[in-house]
């Protein structure tokens, strides 16, 4: 990722002016599985509270936000989750964000990109035969 | 409150009691009971027949008398109306038992006065005789139910047993009582209270004093 | 004629009005559960609490209260308010928080009222009351730990079916609402506790969890199970009729429906004609497609030798589109009444409901002859319990059946009719509103005529008063009649005809074996009768799935709508009739529906008027009754029609309810 791309598109990662500002008015909290940096304000924003943002490691979309990220970057809690949230139980999934709009989206059966298999759509009312 | 339910009806229950009638004695009240009320207003009957019902049955139990199913049905055919109405009625009043019940049966008021009075105690004395309430005992002597107000508050605490009012109880007077019955005897219904009639002040007047000897005219004092 | 203030308006309010009806009258909102203007006071649930002056200074029950001259009546006080929110709180006590589960959500009273009236929450959390499940029958669905008490239930049972089944056991909190032994309730009319419960507790068995009240299409639409054609309203969701209510109509079914009505809706999903059939040499029915169908019909050069047949279930407007092709084919063998039936119809005045359904309500003496009334039409049935209930007798000829109410029955044989019993003379020479009900039995006996012959002796036509009454059993029949569907000697005539193409629309009750020779063409919706003895089956659409008109027993014009398409391939019978005409080379003067029914209209103006038809005045009648009724022409409440032969529900209704109490008869 040169910095030819960090100064001519928006969509990877902070832009170039991001990335300054984070460096000089923020200070690093943390990095989740993913790679994307956390971030708050040195100084209080001008609501009198600490801004919280984050720079993506890869495509800006906010689903890649995992779950115990987004309540610390809302506010929800003070402290980073790793210390604030109890450790993670064995039975939770890993976080995914959403696949909707890419290739890995939930399709029905029937659609197309399923194969397309319908049942008929004259299932709501039994006809008659003649040896009935 | 007990929790009330019928009897299920099985074919046992309708070889038992499928051929009730009245028989001639209660047949003359329940054609009396009918008489009070006038022409197709029969139906008006119906507490007093499902009343001589279960005392009929009770004699044939040798028990205070239930209601079966078959009887009530009976009784609607008696007085021809819906049979529904005539288990609505039942089901309603508690002096009409729907399951069975031992010879006699032992009614604790448990209402406040009574309950301020002990009739906890009187509970208990019940149960130490092995009864339990909304049951018949083993040797079917017994059925012990708790009630609401019997209107014996003056009197408090109280049992019903059977047709008569125990008052004024403790629970060694109904020791005497329940022995007495279990006896075969028919101890003195109403006070237990030695030296009282029925609910008169205990110990004398305490107001109206002028009143126990004469008719005495209040009014010029008021 | 009191006057009453209600929050500060004056009204005048008609004597013997309720403090209730007062304030409905003044256009103020009352809340109420258990009070129903067609049902008896109760008063029990309290929600209908009011202020009222002079009075004592208590909020009181205003649908129990008289409406007496210079009330003050408010229903906005402070007073009021929290009366009403105290009352919705302990209503709310013992009802379960199960609305998300609960089939009456999003049109339940209870609901309803407690987001109106209600308090925010509840300040109860001890343990709720839990009351088992009772055993209704097939129809009704009960969740008795829902019920508040409010035994519309058991008053409608009493008052308005006369059939006590449904009581209040125990008392208080303990009150059990219930069959005699959970036994089903065994009346055609069991299912309108249904509408008429406020909560959840009594919810439709057969439509249970089915859908919810917003998802639903209402079409306004009219029964065909009977001749009353009662209004009723079709609920569906994209191609299928879920469910049947009915709709106020005093006139007519006032807000009932027979369980026959609501229920059969079922059959409109199971053994439907979808595809053509044609019969082949072997004489198997094959699948095949219209033109084929058509061709054939082409190839038998009808000429003027066709027939139609019209079943019981058919609208007007297919009936007219038949009558014209046969028309215009040079034929006039047109008939409607399947089974035989010959009566004489050149007067339909004579084989009409003169005195209307409301109107009989009043008759202080009513002879029926040859109809069991309470099959036949249930809800006619409920306005005579009605009738009897303002005191008129009612004397019965005809084998013996359950009535609702007192009835003297006369025996089986019309004989009776030429030296009528003494009282029945007496008290129809006495009645100010004397009526008379001949049902289908006594007209397939030839009561018709002797039974003219006697309302005439009797003056049953006088001032505003028409006391002579034929009811029929089918929806098609008046307008059937009206529409020129009759022969001299009924069906007979068709048969004697042998017509080369029979046109059978939805006629499923006729002996097909007597067109031996004919090619038989079924234009219908259900694979029945009708559909087994057929050449050619041409599927069609059922009431639910066409416009149409439709004329009741009693002569009212009623128009329905369609609600859903046909399935399949199946088409609107009058398409059918429209596109046979092109085949068969002839013109029946219409390309739409709009022309079709404005062709209708024209040449029979009564259909085109909603309401009462007149057919003027009673023919003059007589001669001698003869002949025995062995019984009467319904032998199965709940399998009188093809859509209700296929309806399962029907089907288990049949089963438990009439077949059920046969067998434990015969067992006895």
């Amino acid at each position: 990722m040169g910095i030819l791309s960090k100064i001519f598109t928006w969509w990877d990662g902070g832009t170039i002016g991001t990335l300054i500002n984070s460096a000089l008015t923020g200070e690093q909290v943390g990095t989740d599985a993913q790679g994307n940096r956390y971030f708050r304000s040195k100084k209080p924003g001008p609501l009198g509270r600490e801004r919280r943002w984050v720079l993506y490691n890869g495509i800006n979309d906010s689903s890649r936000v995992p779950a115990e990220w987004h309540g610390w970057l809302h506010g929800a809690f003070d402290d980073v989750p790793e210390s604030h949230l109890p450790p993670p139980k064995i039975w939770e999934v890993e976080y995914t964000p959403n696949a909707t709009g890419t290739p890995q989206a939930y399709r029905p059966q029937g659609a197309l990109e399923r194969g397309g298999k319908r049942a008929a759509a004259t299932g709501d009312y039994e006809a008659w035969a003649p040896d009935s | 409150m007990a929790d009330r339910y019928l009897e299920p009806d099985t074919p046992e229950l309708r070889a038992r009691w499928g051929a009730f009638a009245f028989s001639s004695t209660w047949e003359e009240k329940a054609k009396a009971a009918i008489g009070r009320y006038p022409e197709g207003r029969q139906k008006s009957a119906v507490m007093a027949l499902l009343d001589y019902a279960q005392r009929q049955v009770g004699e044939e139990t040798g028990t205070q008398g239930w209601l079966p199913i078959p009887v009530m049905e009976y009784v609607a055919e008696y007085l021809d109306m819906p049979i529904i109405r005539v288990v609505e009625v039942a089901t309603f009043y508690m002096m009409y038992n729907l399951v069975p019940v031992g010879r006699f049966h032992v009614q604790v008021c448990g209402t406040t006065p009574c309950m301020l009075r002990g009739s906890d105690d009187i509970m208990s004395a019940c149960m130490a005789r092995g009864m339990r309430v909304g049951h018949t005992t083993d040797d079917g002597l017994w059925t012990l139910t708790e009630v609401e107000c019997m209107g014996n508050c003056a009197s408090a605490p109280m049992v019903q047993i059977n047709d008569d009012n125990y008052e004024d109880l403790t629970a060694q007077r109904l020791d005497v009582v329940l022995d007495a019955l279990a006896g075969g005897g028919q101890p003195k219904a109403g006070t237990q209270e030695p030296g009282r009639h029925t609910v008169e002040p205990l110990g004398g007047a305490t107001t109206l004093k002028d009143m126990v000897t004469e008719n005495h005219d209040y009014r010029g004092e008021w | 004629m009191p006057k009453v203030t209600v929050d500060g308006a004056e009204i005048e309010v008609p004597a013997g009005a309720t403090v209730l009806q007062a304030c409905e009258a003044a256009g103020k909102e009352i809340p109420r559960f258990c009070y129903h203007e067609r049902l008896s006071i109760a008063g029990n649930c309290r929600m209908c609490l009011v202020e009222v002056k002079p009075g004592p200074p208590k909020p009181q029950a205003s649908c129990a209260l008289p409406a007496t001259d210079g009330q003050e009546i408010r229903t906005d006080s402070e007073m009021v308010k929290k009366a009403r929110e105290g009352v919705m709180e302990f209503l709310l006590i013992n009802h379960p928080l199960d609305c998300p589960i609960c089939d009456q959500g999003g049109e339940c009273d209870l609901q309803d009222q407690s987001v109106a009236y209600g308090r925010g929450a509840s300040r109860y959390d001890e343990n709720k009351r839990a009351v088992t499940e009772k055993y209704m029958g097939p129809l009704i669905k009960t969740v008795m730990t829902r019920c508040i008490h409010c035994t519309r239930c058991v008053r409608f049972s009493e008052e308005i079916a006369g059939v006590d089944e449904i009581g209040a056991l125990y008392r208080g909190e303990n009150m059990q609402i219930t069959t005699y032994l959970e036994r089903a309730a065994q009346h055609e009319l069991s299912a309108n506790v249904i509408d008429l419960c406020p909560v959840g507790a009594l919810t439709s068995r057969p439509y249970a969890f089915e859908a919810r009240p917003w998802e639903l299409k209402k079409t306004l639409s009219i029964d065909v199970s009977d001749a009353v054609g009662s209004n009723v309203r079709v609920d569906s969701r994209g191609r299928e009729v879920l469910r049947i209510l009915p709709r106020v109509n005093d006139d007519v079914n006032e807000e009932w429906l027979s369980d026959k009505a609501r229920y059969q809706v079922d059959g409109l999903t199971r053994r439907r004609l979808d595809k053509v059939w044609i019969r082949n040499k072997a004489g198997k029915l094959e699948s095949a497609n219209w033109s084929e169908a058509f061709s054939i019909i082409a190839k038998a050069k009808p000429g003027s030798s066709i027939a139609a047949i019209a079943g019981d279930l058919v609208d007007c407007e297919t009936m007219f589109a038949a009558k014209q092709l046969v028309n215009a084919l040079g034929s006039d063998l047109l008939e409607g009444r399947q089974t035989g039936l010959d009566y004489d119809v050149s007067n339909l005045a004579a084989v009409n409901f003169n005195s209307t359904f409301a109107g009989i309500e009043t008759a202080d003496v009513i002879l029926i002859v040859g109809s069991q009334v309470r099959w036949e039409a249930p809800l006619v049935n409920v306005r005579l319990r009605k009738a009897v209930k303002n005191g008129a007798k009612v004397f019965v000829i005809g084998p013996e059946w359950e009535t609702t109410y007192p009835a003297t029955f006369l025996g089986n044989d019309l004989g009776i009719l030429n030296d009528l019993p003494a009282d029945l003379v007496s008290s129809f020479e006495k009645a100010e509103r004397p009526a008379i009900v001949l049902g289908g039995a006594g007209l397939a006996k030839g009561a018709l005529a002797p039974l003219i012959g006697l309302a005439n002796k009797f003056r049953l036509a006088r001032d505003g008063w028409n006391g002579f009454n034929v009811l029929h059993m089918a929806a098609s029949r008046m307008g059937g009649l009206m529409l020129g569907y009759k022969q001299s000697a009924g069906i007979k005539d068709i048969i004697a005809a042998h017509p080369k193409v029979l046109l059978a629309l939805g006629a499923d009750e006729v002996d097909f074996s007597a067109f031996e020779g004919s090619l038989k063409v079924y234009i219908g919706h259900h694979g029945d009768n009708g559909a087994h003895a057929a050449d050619i089956i041409l599927p069609a659409a059922a009431y639910t799935e066409k416009d149409g008109t439709y004329v009741n027993t009693e002569g009212r014009v009623q128009y329905a709508e369609k609600a859903i398409f046909a399935p399949g391939d199946a088409r609107e019978d009058w398409t059918i009739i429209r596109a046979l005409a092109d085949t068969l080379g002839v013109s029946i003067g219409f390309d739409s529906f709009a022309e079709l029914q404005a062709t209708m209209i024209a040449e029979v103006p009564a259909l085109g008027e909603e309401g009462l038809v007149d057919y003027g005045a009673l023919p003059s009648g007589g001669g001698n009754a003869s002949g025995v009724i062995e019984a009467y022409p319904i032998k199965d409440f709940y399998m009188t029609n093809p859509i209700a032969r296929a309806s399962e529900t029907m089907q288990r209704c049949s089963a438990e309810l009439l077949q059920a109490g046969q067998f434990a008869e015969a067992a006895e």
